[in-house]
């Protein structure tokens, strides 16, 4: 009796403390998603009857297919670069155990300062011949005009760097942190049994901060398929058009407000959330994201306490 | 959910509340209340008629990015209530979609604003007719001349071209000498070759059906002609705007001649911090005529316009203002732009023309082209100015063949149309 009263307790506070957060799902999240799916049935002129047709409208418009390619190929390219640039960072931040360890935590942090509208400018500035602090060494290469690398074929590696500047240093602070968790018994045991600082690293401590890689791979690959900041601005300002309708997003923002075909922008939306949310599920069910941390595991369910804070306010 | 995602998916939230419109209701008694949307260029402006209505009108002034003027209409008309009376607009191509029912927004003047005010420079207000109403002011109007450096033209013996084979001819006589006859690779070489020439890009018969032809002789024949300059290095296939462009070019002193907008001289050419062109240089003369038109006309590069909200509770009061701000010839004297209504026009010429900074008078050829601007091109709802960038610019400035850049351009726009109710025809 007194073992169901103390379940029905738990229950109760759960669900109390997920209520604030089960809220604000609901309100921004689900309505949203509710009211998306609906506002993608609407008429447009191109499609008087409205309907799912809209949804073979987004991918008959002769936009779509550059676009997808555009993100597809940005994707390839960031997530991976972000994994294991961030990995290895972090490991040779951790590994690095001596009084500058404080110093370069902050340098890390620095870049992320420069993100959306500052990044375009910065990045202008770098890349334009005339203005760059490069500019002898952008002519050394035999780049003089700032056409020869602002142009259409470079744009994926542009934004690639952008992006990466930007968020890199973010995530190598919240894994440096899961690997902080780590603990000194393991890491003690293994140096005991001869494994090399190389070897404690890859073997050791990468598989146990494997989940929170997996987590920023689902986060970053997310946020790289919604690329628009970047493309939107370049077009606006210092390259009229030359990223227009770059990316899918931006092609939903062009339906919207260009076409006023508020239908095809939000069944583009939707076609983005669905191949998120299935990318999450192939990341959480494929792997032992979600899993109960087993005793052999013990030690990483720690790490997951001590990065879970870290890693939610990104 | 990360929130990135988060942000499009409220903008869609925003979007579902179509439900409640608020309907433009009653003016009734009281002072009327208008709320005025303006570039930051154009906010003096606004201003100066705040002040001249204070106590009898209620103006209130926003500036905004016109750029997203659009995207703000358009999320008002889901919501059904916000929009502003009167608003400034630089992409001359808004009405189109402003003023079609599918959006509703802009309101019709011919309703509301005497007729003598549209017809007050010869035509200048044509480009906001549709379907034989009014739908906007021109603010001014952005007709493409010659610009010339008339002292490089002396040193190095040019002629002023009054055809455009006798504009390659003497633009192919830069070769050689460092010097360039403007650069073509921004929307200039829509504005300022394709426009004139009559090339159908957005050649709209009607509301519904629009030419656009990529094997048009008027457009074939302007790649033609340029694609000789651009190789022999005497066109420039950056833009005018193009930091290596100002830097190795403009700043120093190497355009002999640019076609360019009415604007250019005071916006572009003289400025410091832009081509800085010394006094007793620059010039205008006329468009040079292209074989077979019946006119040397102009295209146009910008040419903002005034419009008036049709959900205004004080629709005389917004058309006032639009009146005001599209006419006043004090308030437009001073202004960069070529006013697009006749005193006020007056008043600017008489302080442009008397400017010694010009080696003479560019007022006489800006007012021939005034009336010349090609009536081929009308305001349609695609987007293209963002095909001029997206495309035609990218291109040219990627080295690409002019020929090949302007089929692109064309295709694209083909392809552009129907998205927004255009049957499109060759």
């Amino acid at each position: 009796m007194a073992r169901s009263r103390i379940k029905r307790m738990s229950a109760l506070s759960g669900s109390l403390m997920f209520a604030p957060y089960l809220i604000l799902l609901v309100a921004f999240g689900v309505v949203p998603v509710v009211m998306a799916f609906f506002t993608a049935l609407k008429p447009s002129m191109v499609n008087p009857a409205g309907g799912f047709l809209n949804y073979l409208v987004v991918i008959q418009d002769f936009r779509f297919l550059p676009a997808l390619t555009n993100v597809a190929t940005f994707l390839v390219i960031y997530v991976p670069l972000m994994v294991l640039v961030v990995a290895a960072m972090s490991l040779l931040l951790d590994a690095i155990r001596s009084r500058w360890t404080v110093p370069l935590r902050a340098a890390y942090i620095v870049p992320a300062s420069i993100s959306g509208a500052v990044a375009i400018l910065v990045w202008y500035f770098m890349l334009e011949p005339t203005y760059s602090p490069y500019g002898d060494l952008l002519r050394a290469v035999g780049i003089t005009e700032g056409s020869q690398i602002w142009n259409t074929g470079n744009l994926v590696w542009i934004f690639v760097l952008m992006a990466f500047f930007t968020g890199a240093g973010n995530w190598i602070i919240v894994q440096y942190g899961s690997l902080q968790s780590i603990s000194d018994d393991i890491l003690e045991a293994a140096r005991i049994d001869g494994a090399n600082a190389f070897q404690i690293g890859l073997q050791i401590k990468l598989p146990l901060i494997r989940r929170y890689l997996i987590y920023m791979s689902i986060l970053t690959f997310a946020a790289g398929l919604q690329i628009f900041v970047e493309p939107y601005l370049i077009s606006s300002t210092v390259y009229p058009g030359l990223a227009d309708n770059w990316s899918l997003n931006q092609l939903s923002y062009s339906f919207a407000f260009q076409s006023g075909n508020l239908g095809a922008s939000a069944a583009l939306s939707l076609m983005l959330l669905v191949i998120c949310i299935i990318a999450a599920l192939i990341a959480i069910f494929r792997t032992d994201f979600f899993e109960e941390a087993r005793p052999t595991t013990k030690r990483s369910k720690k790490a997951a306490r001590a990065a879970m804070p870290a890693g939610s306010a990104i | 959910m990360n929130k990135r995602l988060a942000l499009p998916l409220a903008l869609m939230a925003v979007f579902g509340m179509a439900g409640c419109t608020a309907g433009s209701g009653d003016a009734g008694g009281g002072t009327p209340e208008l709320l005025i949307w303006v570039d930051s260029v154009r906010e003096p402006a606004a201003k100066a008629y705040q002040e001249s209505v204070k106590g009898d009108v209620d103006v209130t002034v926003e500036v905004i990015d016109t750029a997203e003027l659009l995207t703000k209409i358009s999320l008002f008309n889901t919501t059904g209530s916000g929009w502003p009376d009167v608003v400034f607009a630089g992409g001359p191509n808004d009405v189109a979609i402003l003023a079609d029912p599918s959006n509703g927004y802009a309101a019709n003047l011919s309703e509301t604003v005497d007729e003598s005010v549209f017809k007050s420079y010869d035509g200048a207000n044509d480009w906001c007719l549709i379907d034989g109403d009014y739908y906007c002011l021109k603010n001014d109007l952005a007709q493409s001349v010659l610009w010339y450096d008339a002292v490089v033209f002396e040193e190095l013996g040019l002629t002023v071209p009054t055809t455009m084979e006798e504009f390659a001819t003497e633009a192919m006589k830069l070769e050689g000498t460092g010097y360039v006859a403007g650069a073509i690779g921004d929307q200039n070489y829509y504005a300022s070759y394709l426009w004139p020439s009559g090339c159908p890009m957005a050649a709209a018969d009607d509301s519904t059906t629009v030419r656009i032809d990529p094997d048009a002789e008027e457009c074939t024949r302007v790649a033609d002609l340029v694609q000789p300059l651009v190789d022999a290095g005497v066109l420039d296939t950056r833009s005018s705007f193009d930091a290596g462009f100002l830097a190795d070019v403009a700043q120093a002193g190497k355009v002999a001649m640019t076609f360019g907008p009415s604007w250019f001289g005071e916006f572009v050419l003289r400025p410091e911090s832009s081509w800085a062109i010394p006094e007793g240089h620059v010039a205008a003369a006329p468009m040079p005529i292209w074989d077979g038109n019946d006119q040397a006309y102009s295209g146009e590069w910008g040419g903002g316009i005034w419009m008036a909200s049709s959900h205004s509770k004080f629709p005389d009061a917004a058309a006032d203002a639009v009146t005001y701000l599209a006419t006043d010839p004090e308030l437009l004297a001073d202004s960069v732009t070529f006013p697009g209504s006749g005193p006020a026009f007056e008043a600017w010429a008489e302080r442009v023309g008397s400017d010694p900074y010009y080696a003479s008078s560019p007022v006489p050829a800006m007012v021939q082209q005034a009336t010349l601007i090609n009536p081929s091109e009308k305001p349609v709802r695609y987007d293209i100015q963002g095909q001029v960038g997206a495309v035609l610019q990218t291109e040219i400035n990627a080295g690409t063949p002019v020929a090949e850049a302007t089929r692109k351009f064309q295709e694209s726009l083909i392809q552009l149309a129907p998205g927004s109710g255009y049957k499109v025809t060759q």
